[in-house]
């Protein structure tokens, strides 16, 4: 026993210069959103007063319901649209050997490597020509798009775990592959699609640069923008209201991420490689 | 319906969705690469490799890519040289473990956009709370303009993008050495080797495609990764921190050169299809050596 408490101290002392730089951006979101306005801009750490009255105020202030909302809408639609299409093909993949499988597998490992930012003067033609420019449908569709592969690729092996028995019973007793998938597969396979939603939808939650190219004007901004905007190209930047969004933005996602993200490599790598 | 259709019309939606999103882009870039083109996207005439000819005479874009190989070798190899020993850590049994193991995994739950937020104004040379913190340390005299200079925010920003990629990797290397069984130790150390020996002979030998794995990858999303420069600097000043995909956004939305910017990013599809490769080529390999 007392050999595991001195290794837990040792381990403990050697992760902890990385703790320290971990936590370190946690502490200055905190702190800043807390500090009265005329501390802000003065370098001590811990505030007089702390406030928590700021995260009040931000929330008008930055316009922060807007963009909850927008986000949400996005990142809901985006999710549903990407299940929608890769549950099937998931399905196809892990089920039935076809002429195309591998052609279709390579598809998607291309479409997996290459990230939004390569393909953006591309992407803005599309939407300008669908009319779609600050419409935040047309981040629904791109979002839902670019993870196709990753849902695919973790549905797809979850899928194969499934055993192949209770289908085939029920096509023994002559149900169509369409009544199977949705009376036998998809009731066993709902943890797969839960985990593979919550990722996609952290995936849309997050991301920058479509939602940057694509929506002009403030009231469609999705969440990142909007306290990107709250901070470019601005002479007085109002820190606390940014700080109080940005931990307001981020901890329930943290929290739900660090609760799953042992689900998540199994979709990244094996997936991959299989 | 078919027996041989059916797997076809289950991937027909999937695959409309992506080729669509993804294709006819793809195809627009294409052909802004290949044209001549006003600030407006009006094609005006075929020009061949013209585009890419004026921007392999751009100074900037020629410092933009060198500076993309030091992002991506920087970020890729400092990752790789954390991610092992925590790894290593925390692949033994310990007090509080799972905490630990939740609290190295963090910054991977948090958008790059708000990560670099938050460093930026972590930053700050006047109010930032790095210079007041390192100041009460006395470990510094003066505050640092971080962010002024390339020479400094630079290297802080591939420090960041260490910070972030450690916990993708960490968790990469902890399925690979959750693969290796404890008997082989038990039967190395019978035979004599040396905690020094164990490690480098069983460990590294079986975590090595791990690691290339891991490293491919990386190189891959840390090649594409925008938020981080773009947010804290813009690749300014003057251009100085700028990485291909910066100058890629800067010479297609700010500048209007639209055939450079589309030049930029066939540029980046090929460097990404080989990357792609590489990896297929170790991910099959690894698959074979386990068969």
């Amino acid at each position: 026993m007392r050999r595991k408490a001195l290794r837990s101290l040792v381990y403990w002392l050697l992760l902890a210069p990385l703790i320290v730089v971990i936590l370190f951006p946690f502490a200055v979101m905190f702190i800043t959103a807390i500090k009265p306005p005329d501390e802000v801009l003065s370098p001590n750490w811990w505030p007089t007063h702390p406030r928590l009255w700021n995260f009040v105020e931000m929330w008008s202030a930055t316009d922060f319901g807007n963009a909850i909302l927008n986000s949400l809408y996005v990142s809901v639609l985006a999710t549903l649209l990407a299940l929608l299409v890769s549950i099937p093909a998931a399905y196809a993949l892990s089920r039935y050997r076809f002429a195309a499988r591998g052609a279709f597998r390579q598809f998607l490992l291309v479409s997996q490597m290459l990230s939004p930012i390569i393909l953006v003067l591309g992407l803005f033609r599309l939407v300008v020509s669908l009319h779609l420019i600050d419409n935040v449908n047309s981040v629904v569709f791109v979002y839902a798009a670019f993870n196709i592969a990753f849902s695919v690729w973790m549905l797809q092996s979850y899928f194969s775990t499934i055993p192949l028995d209770l289908e085939e019973a029920a096509w023994m007793e002559g149900a169509s592959p369409l009544t199977t998938l949705l009376r036998v597969f998809l009731p066993l396979a709902t943890p797969a699609m839960v985990v593979t939603a919550i990722f996609t939808f952290i995936n849309a939650w997050n991301e920058f640069v479509i939602a940057l190219t694509m929506l002009r004007r403030q009231e469609s901004y999705t969440l990142p923008i909007q306290i990107f905007s709250l901070v470019a190209g601005r002479y007085t930047v109002e820190w606390h209201y940014v700080m109080g969004a940005a931990l307001v933005a981020t901890i329930p996602v943290a929290v739900v991420f660090a609760w799953l993200q042992r689900y998540l490599v199994r979709g990244l790598t094996i997936g991959a490689v299989k | 319906m078919s027996r041989r259709a059916t797997p076809y019309i289950l991937i027909l939606p999937g695959f409309l969705l992506a080729a669509f999103i993804i294709l006819w882009p793809l195809k627009e870039i294409v052909q802004i690469a290949t044209h001549d083109v006003n600030r407006f996207g009006m094609l005006r005439g075929f020009s061949g490799l013209a585009n890419f000819d004026a921007l392999f005479g751009d100074a900037d874009f020629i410092a933009t890519i060198g500076r993309t190989a030091v992002w991506t070798l920087g970020v890729v190899i400092g990752t790789l040289v954390c991610s092992l020993p925590v790894a290593l850590i925390l692949n033994q049994d310990f007090h509080g473990r799972s905490l630990a193991r939740v609290i190295i995994m963090l910054p991977w739950a948090i958008s790059l956009t708000m990560t670099a937020i938050v460093w930026r104004w972590a930053l700050n040379g006047e109010s930032g709370m790095l210079n007041s913190g390192l100041m009460k340390l006395g470990l510094l005299g003066t505050n640092i303009q971080w962010l002024a200079a390339a020479s400094t925010a630079f290297p802080m920003q591939i420090a960041i993008g260490i910070l972030v990629s450690i916990p993708f990797t960490v968790t990469i290397f902890l399925g690979g050495l959750s693969s290796v069984p404890d008997e082989l130790y038990d039967a190395a150390a019978i035979e004599g080797a040396g905690a020094l020996a164990r490690f480098r002979y069983i460990t590294l030998a079986l975590v090595k495609p791990f690691i290339n794995i891991a490293f491919v990858l990386n190189a891959i999303y840390v090649f594409n990764s925008f938020p981080i420069i773009w947010v804290m600097t813009q690749g300014g000043p003057a251009n100085s921190t700028d990485i291909m995909v910066t100058y890629l956004y800067k010479l297609a939305f700010r500048w209007g050169k639209l055939g450079e910017a589309a030049a930029v990013s066939l540029l980046m599809f090929a460097l990404l299809l080989a990357f792609t490769l590489i990896y297929v080529h170790l991910a099959m390999r690894e698959r074979e050596a386990k068969a």
